[in-house]
């Protein structure tokens, strides 16, 4: 736990640091066989939707006992928002100003299971419904996100 | 005594710890799972592996993810002009990996010529030994399956174009075995083996699967498997046979979508075989009591193959419904069977 905080820590500074420097990316782009259309990114309402998008995902989340107590304790919401949507932004065609760590940094101690991923997968619907986001858009981040599976889950 | 009462205490102490724990361990036991994201597993095909209707798919049925085990049990019903199907079976998914089922099915024909067949042979004394009940003739069918993925990922590798990939084995039993070589089949057991194929492509919501089965069966093997000619000649030619499910997703719990399944050749232009004697050797007899159509009408048309659109709605994890028109050409000697389909498929 201490030594969680720690590396929070330590990576809150190397994230300045980085900024400071000029953003260097911990994730790439994913490449789904099909593409992402060009259009998703307006879909989702622009920066400012998918920012809306990623506040109702963490609502959905923090709500869903599955999955809540593990970013009570390891996550940092308000940090944890503002990365993602610089993510969702990027997988969804955006340009790629992501500062967080890679997915497979942020997530290898988690311990995540595939069901606490489809935990978070039903929370993304959810929150596409709530933001009025017509299925077949949620669609296309949810395309964007699956092969990320590959280093998030890791039982 | 004391101490003998404290043991008895005890005893039911530990019984009832041990009954909370396997009634805890039954409602959050550590095996039990069902994580997968909903309508990802399938629903219940009427082999009683998981896929569409009729078409078994890769995926491994029940939500369970890898992590765990679930179940299911489903309930379907085929209405057609000439026959009435009820099917009901289970099937469990082991760690989204293995997938066991049974299914038992219920056949009822209402063919007014086999049904006149059976009532002439049964009056004129022709044997017994048809399968043919003037008024009720029905069939039952048990099928066991299993089902191993081998390699790949339906749902989650969108950046690749490997489908999730599964081998599957059926045993089916047709209980009536009279009826069934009447109607000119040679085997009423037999097994089938499918590879099957299935991806979820996001971008356009939609899941196709494509499946190979090795299989000899006539209808699915209702009517059961291979063929005798009426000299005696019997031979059970397995072949491999195509089938293809596409399914569009217009919401997260609603499905549409086809399926089309191949079927073979083995029972064409067969007539009934009457004890040996086929319906041609009866036509002479039909003939004389004023019945010569009946014996054309005892010639089994070329056997199509199965279509059906549908749609299926899962409100919720436990239940999901499929709803579809089907398109099963000539049965039997029953000419362009168009129906209905009717499934509930209960998840644990
Ligand atoms: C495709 C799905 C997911 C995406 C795109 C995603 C994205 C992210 C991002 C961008 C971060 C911030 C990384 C950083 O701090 O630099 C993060 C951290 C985190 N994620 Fe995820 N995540 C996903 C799935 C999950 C799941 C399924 C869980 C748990 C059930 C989870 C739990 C966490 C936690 C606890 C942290 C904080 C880790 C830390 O600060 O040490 N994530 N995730």
């Amino acid at each position: 736990m201490t030594i969680r905080k720690s590396t929070l820590s330590l990576c809150a500074a190397l994230l300045a640091l980085c900024s400071a420097s000029g953003a260097i990316a911990g994730e790439t782009k994913t490449k789904p066989i099909m593409g992402i259309p060009a259009s998703s990114v307006a879909a989702f309402g622009g920066v400012d939707g998918i920012h809306n998008w990623v506040e109702s995902l963490f609502y959905y989340i923090m709500l869903d006992n599955r999955i809540n107590y593990i970013f009570k304790e390891f996550g940092n919401v308000d940090r944890q928002i503002a990365l993602n949507t610089q993510l969702e932004h990027m997988v969804l065609g955006g340009p790629n100003e992501y500062q967080g760590a890679s997915m497979s940094a942020a997530h290898a101690d988690l311990g995540i299971t595939m069901t606490k991923f489809n935990a978070v997968v039903e929370a993304a619907y959810n929150a596409c419904e709530r933001n009025n986001i017509p299925y077949y858009n949620c669609n296309d981040l949810i395309a964007a996100l699956a092969p990320f599976t590959r280093v998030i889950v890791t039982r | 005594m004391k101490r003998v009462r404290l043991g008895g205490l005890r005893l039911l102490q530990s019984a009832a710890l041990l009954v909370t724990a396997v009634c805890s361990s039954a409602a959050h036991a550590d095996w039990y799972n069902d994580g997968k994201v909903l309508l990802t597993g399938g629903v219940f095909t009427v082999d009683g592996a998981g896929g569409g209707g009729a078409v078994p798919w890769a995926t491994i049925s029940g939500y369970e993810t890898r992590d765990g085990i679930n179940g299911s049990a489903a309930f379907t019903y085929v209405n057609l002009p000439a026959l009435q199907v009820s099917f009901y079976g289970v099937n469990v998914g082991f760690y989204d990996r293995l997938e066991l089922s049974y299914v038992t099915a219920r056949l009822s024909l209402n063919l007014s010529n086999v049904d006149l067949v059976g009532l002439l042979t049964q009056s004129l004394n022709l044997g017994d030994s048809l399968g043919i009940n003037a008024w009720n003739n029905t069939l039952q069918m048990d099928t066991y399956g299993a089902k191993l993925r081998l390699f790949g990922d339906a749902v989650y590798t969108s950046d690749s174009w490997i489908p999730q990939v599964s081998l599957g084995g059926l045993y089916k039993n047709n209980m009536s075995k009279d009826l069934v070589h009447t109607l000119g089949a040679n085997k009423n057991k037999d097994y089938e083996v499918y590879l099957a194929a299935t991806k979820v492509l996001f971008p356009i919501s939609t899941l196709v699967n494509y499946t190979a089965r090795y299989t000899s069966a006539n209808e699915d093997g209702l009517v059961g498997f291979g063929e005798c000619s009426g000299n005696g000649n019997c031979t059970n030619k397995r072949k491999i046979r195509s089938e293809v499910s596409i399914a569009h997703l217009v919401a997260k719990n609603t499905a549409i979508g086809g399926e089309w399944q191949q079927h073979g050749d083995n029972l064409d232009g067969k007539s009934l075989n009457l004890n040996g004697l086929d319906t041609q050797g009866l036509a002479s007899l039909l003939q004389n009591l004023g019945l010569g159509g009946l014996s054309n009408s005892l010639t089994q048309k070329k056997e199509g193959d199965w279509f059906d659109l549908f749609m299926a709605y899962a409100p919720n994890k436990h239940i999901s419904f499929v709803v579809a028109y089907l398109m099963f050409g000539n049965i039997s000697v029953a000419p362009d069977q168009n129906g209905f389909y009717f499934s509930t498929h209960l998840t644990f």
